[in-house]
């Protein structure tokens, strides 16, 4: 630990204010009780940071390039590694390296691609669903092991124009190389605020999902944990689906169509 | 008599102690340091990340061009930051066969940070996140979707190795937590906190 400054022992008197303004307080709390006692220790134990510093995998090192404004700057660069070489200038970590093909590079989203294409900014959640450590998981009624119904949902953010939401159930792995479907609804009121768990309103209209079967399947491989991606799409306009539609087809449509969605993912594991 | 003012005595004792306590606690707030020398004004770290990935539910992001630029400065004896440019690149996914990056940008920046000092450990904190990720894949389930990721992010300072470390333990230790799909999400890293302004080459400690 480091010697502190004499600044920094002067650079704190609104603390040691506040501080004073809590010992009375505190003072005025001990003569009423009898003691005090009890901790509020930080039991949180975090980990001590890698030293793998040294041996950093950021690329090799190549001639500065800013064709992007949140790019480090050719002059920063080269004070990131003077001698042009890794390890160079006495440097401890990997110097800094852009890629140099930059075509395949990512961009930033446009105000265009945004517009669209679903950004997920409306908010979906289940409060059927219980959520460990923050991950929403799906519980055996809602799924093969039980009555097999959907979980209640509630939505919130619905653009101004919509005119249409669809819902879909995804498997967040493809199977076999495929996209998998375990539920697709249209025809969902652009003013609803949810569903309730096995019941769907008039003019909802359910497609053929990846089971074969018109409905909701959630039945992973007895055994198998899956992770489950509900998104909900806001349509500008309507489209129309007959019952049984296919969930893929009318996906495209919808990727091309709606400019917002709500994400919800949610996990099981099937014993 | 002589009972009740030892009581009164051991109480104000105990509270003296305490305020103490207190007073070190306060004025110990930790601070960025270059040789051990509290900072003045201000520095940019710049750096690229080592190893680190992004977990949204059944689908890892990683991109092997993670870049960040933080303005660091002290603040009534506290360190505090900013951080201003976050250009990622070529990135991928665990199912890259399947779900692909399309773009993806470090989205209002600059984001605010601080030090914090949590048991005996220094910890940068980062607010005010969000990185907007657009995957591609017409099998991907994420695919076409430009996902948000936002939250704040607390990270470990290692004085020894100059680096921050981000994981699910440090997260913990500062209650802070990111979040996609209305779900907490993973996010781990190793980032080198080397300064590359006015005090470059100089031992970068939190204290």
């Amino acid at each position: 630990m480091a010697q502190r400054t004499g600044a920094e022992r002067f650079l704190a008197p609104a603390a040691r204010a506040a501080g004073a303004g809590l010992c009375l307080a505190l003072a005025a709390a001990a003569l009423l009780l009898a003691g005090c006692g009890g901790s509020s220790g930080d039991s949180g134990s975090a980990g001590a940071a890698s030293s793998t510093a040294g041996t950093a995998s950021a690329g090799s090192p190549d001639s500065p390039s800013s064709s992007q404004g949140a790019s480090p700057t050719a002059e920063e660069n080269k004070r990131a590694h003077p001698s042009g070489a890794p390890g160079g200038g006495g440097q401890k970590h990997a110097p800094l390296a852009l890629p140099k093909d930059e075509s395949g590079r990512e961009h930033a989203p446009t105000a265009a691609e945004k517009a669209n294409s679903p950004v997920a900014d409306m908010t979906l959640f289940s409060p059927s669903l219980p959520a460990a450590e923050g991950i929403a998981a799906l519980t055996p009624p809602y799924t093969c092991d039980g009555a097999g119904s959907w979980p209640a949902l509630r939505w919130g953010g619905v653009p101004a124009g919509t005119k249409e939401l669809a819902l879909y159930v995804m498997s967040a792995k493809p199977v076999n190389g495929r996209l998998f479907f375990d539920w697709a609804v249209a025809g969902l009121g652009p003013h609803s605020e949810g569903l309730e768990a096995g019941r769907l309103p008039a003019g909802a209209v359910e497609g053929t999902n990846s089971f074969g079967k018109r409905g909701y399947s959630i039945c992973p491989e007895p055994g198998g944990a899956e992770t489950y991606l509900f998104a909900l799409f806001a349509l500008p306009r309507s489209l129309s689906p007959k019952p049984g539609f296919d969930p893929r087809a009318l996906r495209e449509e919808i990727l091309a169509t709606s400019g917002n969605a709500g994400l919800l993912s949610a996990a099981y594991a099937r014993g | 008599m002589r009972r009740k003012a030892t009581t009164l005595g051991a109480a104000f004792a105990a509270l003296a102690v305490t305020c103490a306590m207190f007073a070190t606690t306060a004025s110990a707030a930790p601070a960025w340091k270059f040789e051990g020398k509290s900072l003045e004004g201000t520095e940019v770290i710049l750096g690229a990340a080592i190893d680190s990935s992004l977990t949204i539910p059944g689908l890892t992001t990683k991109c092997a061009n993670f870049l960040y630029k933080v303005t660091i400065k002290n603040e009534a004896g506290t360190g505090k930051g900013e951080v201003t440019e976050v250009p990622l690149y070529n990135c991928t996914t665990d199912q890259p066969e399947v779900c692909t990056v399309s773009s993806i940008a470090a989205e209002k920046l600059p984001w605010p940070a601080k030090l914090a000092t949590v048991s005996t450990s220094n910890y940068i904190v980062i607010e005010g996140i969000k990185v907007a990720i657009k995957y591609a894949g017409i099998e991907c389930a994420l695919g076409g979707i430009t996902v948000n990721v936002t939250g704040t992010a607390g990270g470990i300072v290692d004085n020894a190795t100059e680096t921050a470390t981000f994981n699910s333990t440090t997260f913990g230790a500062t209650k802070t937590e990111l979040k996609a799909l209305a779900t907490k999400i993973q996010w781990t890293g190793i980032f080198p906190t080397e300064a590359f302004q006015w005090h470059r080459e100089q031992a970068l400690s939190v204290s």
